[in-house]
């Protein structure tokens, strides 16, 4: 089987470098998610990243590409994506306080509305419902060296922004009423946590699909709340073990030819069951 | 006492939301080593006060002023009466009393030296390697006091620490407070509705009323006129044969 993926590493080596580079991307990101216990927002988010790619679909049915050649670019794609994950990132940040609107319910407006617009915008249109599809199936195949570099870039910069600013980042995600408290600039840190945790996932949904996007960004971290005692090994282990399970899924992917997003999502969630099967039996016996 | 240097002085200092005016003329003047005790009934401004020293709020009017020498650094140290954090995280006593650090750099010896410090004073050293969510209510307002002391504050704001726990973690976690107050000279502000820990640990007691604040020296502020003034009900208030002040509210059936 290891054989068979080794051999198919000449044609898809991009894919699978642009796969493994999405999951340690929002492995890190995911920490900060599953910390504020906001686990739907990046559901959210990623459903909207897919209504800014129906909406960029839709408008190439409106302007011609003689005379509007930008719209009907892969970069508007990417563009329109990254656009609505950064607004459903700020406006599923809002909320929580008394006399607003809960932070659940928020989050679900942002989910429905986008789910249904996106599918609504692109239903006459048999190629921009066809991108929906795909988006929302999540099909990681066609990854290109752009992605690669992208991904990494972004990786590098996602670690040390986490390695210079741990403290603040983690006071700011975790605890934010001590964070105002020692004259933290509350809403400046979340327009830059909105925009770095847009353009992640709009990047990630364009490359890759919902599925694997937002199963990259809640499971690793997941796991790695079960098999830590502090947040600061979390960002270690969500992805080492990220890793470790998508390079595991894509050789299984490419061994029985199944889509490799959807097995190591499964292979994520398996694995989850297993961590909570161990927490619960090391609970219980003292451990 | 006068001449002595202070930490922070309100001078007129008057604070609102919009329109409405929830202080007026505010003067007071806080001095290094003084126990602050920051009394009156729901909704008359305490919190807003805390929000104006912690720069959160601006003041309509007059000024707040920090003496230079407190002003540099990390002057004010806050003890929030929740804890935000995620109940399902997992952190240790260590990694939620460093996050208290946030924005300060120091080498990591001495930010284990000021841990070791912090959680001494809090006593729970040996507590540093627990997870947070197994400690005690009492052991868990301690480490969010430990977390604001490891900045080394000048001045801690306490908000409401004792309001759920019960009478010996309250007890455990005054007796820290006065300890820190009394031999590291620390300024202390601490915001409560019970009057009974304020005649027993306060030096000095703000008292909001109407929109305006008494200050003043413990014994001359808390008596029997003001305290009817601000809760509008009937209070007993003497002294103990120890020389310490004692207060009831009258038709409770007990001490608040």
């Amino acid at each position: 089987m290891i054989q068979n993926f080794l051999s198919s590493w000449g044609l898809f080596y991009q894919t699978y470098l642009a796969g493994w580079l999405i999951i340690l991307l929002l492995s890190l990101i995911g920490v900060l998610v599953v910390g504020r216990d906001q686990i739907f927002i990046g559901a959210a988010i990623s459903q909207a990243s897919t209504l800014g790619v129906a909406l960029a679909m839709g408008a190439t049915a409106l302007f011609p590409e003689d005379q509007f050649p930008w719209i009907h670019s892969t970069i508007f794609l990417s563009a329109m994506a990254v656009i609505f994950s950064v607004i459903a990132a700020s406006i599923t940040g809002q909320g929580g306080a008394s006399g607003k609107e809960s932070h659940e319910a928020i989050t679900g407006w942002v989910f429905l509305i986008s789910a249904s617009l996106s599918i609504l915008i692109v239903s006459h249109s048999p190629h921009g419902l066809e991108e929906i599809h795909r988006l929302l199936s999540s099909s990681i195949i066609g990854a290109t060296a752009v992605d690669v570099w992208v991904f990494g870039i972004l990786t590098i910069f996602t670690a040390l922004l986490l390695t210079i600013f741990y403290r603040k980042i983690l006071l700011f995600s975790l605890d934010t009423s001590m964070a105002v408290a020692i004259g933290m600039r509350i809403k400046i840190w979340n327009v830059i946590t909105s925009a770095w945790l847009g353009l992640a996932v709009g990047l990630s949904i364009r490359a890759s699909g919902m599925l694997y996007t937002f199963g990259c960004l809640v499971l690793p971290a997941l796991v790695a709340k079960n098999l830590c005692r502090e947040v600061r090994h979390m960002f270690l282990v969500a992805p080492v073990v990220g890793l470790l399970v998508g390079i595991t899924g894509f050789v299984l992917a490419n061994g029985y030819d199944y889509p490799p997003g959807q097995m190591t999502v499964t292979l994520f969630c398996l694995l989850l069951v297993l961590v909570w099967i161990f927490r619960r039996l090391g609970y219980k016996s003292g451990l | 006492m006068e001449n002595k240097e202070f930490i922070f002085k309100m001078n007129g200092l008057s604070m609102a939301y919009g329109d409405r005016t929830i202080l007026s003329n505010i003067n007071l003047v806080v001095r290094p080593g003084e126990f602050w005790f920051l009394l009156g009934p729901n909704g008359v401004g305490k919190t807003t006060l805390l929000k104006a020293l912690l720069g959160m709020h601006q003041p309509q009017q007059g000024h707040l002023q920090l003496h230079p020498k407190f002003a540099q650094g990390n002057f004010v140290g806050f003890v929030p009466q929740r804890c935000d954090l995620n109940p399902t995280l997992p952190t240790t006593v260590k990694e939620f009393v460093l996050l208290g650090l946030a924005g300060i750099r120091t080498s990591k010896g001495a930010e284990l030296e000021r841990l070791r410090w912090a959680l001494e004073k809090m006593k729970l050293e040996e507590m540093i390697d627990k997870n947070y969510w197994s400690l005690s209510g009492g052991q868990r307002q301690r480490a969010l006091v430990a977390r604001a002391l490891i900045r080394r504050p000048k001045l801690l704001i306490v908000d409401e620490p004792t309001k759920d726990l019960d009478l010996t973690a309250a007890n455990a976690l005054m007796e820290s407070l006065t300890d820190l107050n009394r031999k590291e000279n620390l300024t202390i502000l601490f915001v409560t509705h019970d009057l009974t820990l304020a005649a027993h640990y306060a030096t000095h007691i703000a008292l909001f009323l109407d929109g305006h604040v008494e200050a003043g020296l413990c014994h001359t502020i808390l008596n029997q006129e003001n305290l009817e003034r601000a809760y509008g009900v009937p209070v007993s208030i003497w002294q103990e044969p120890s020389g310490a002040l004692n207060v009831r509210i009258n038709g409770t059936g007990g001490l608040r």
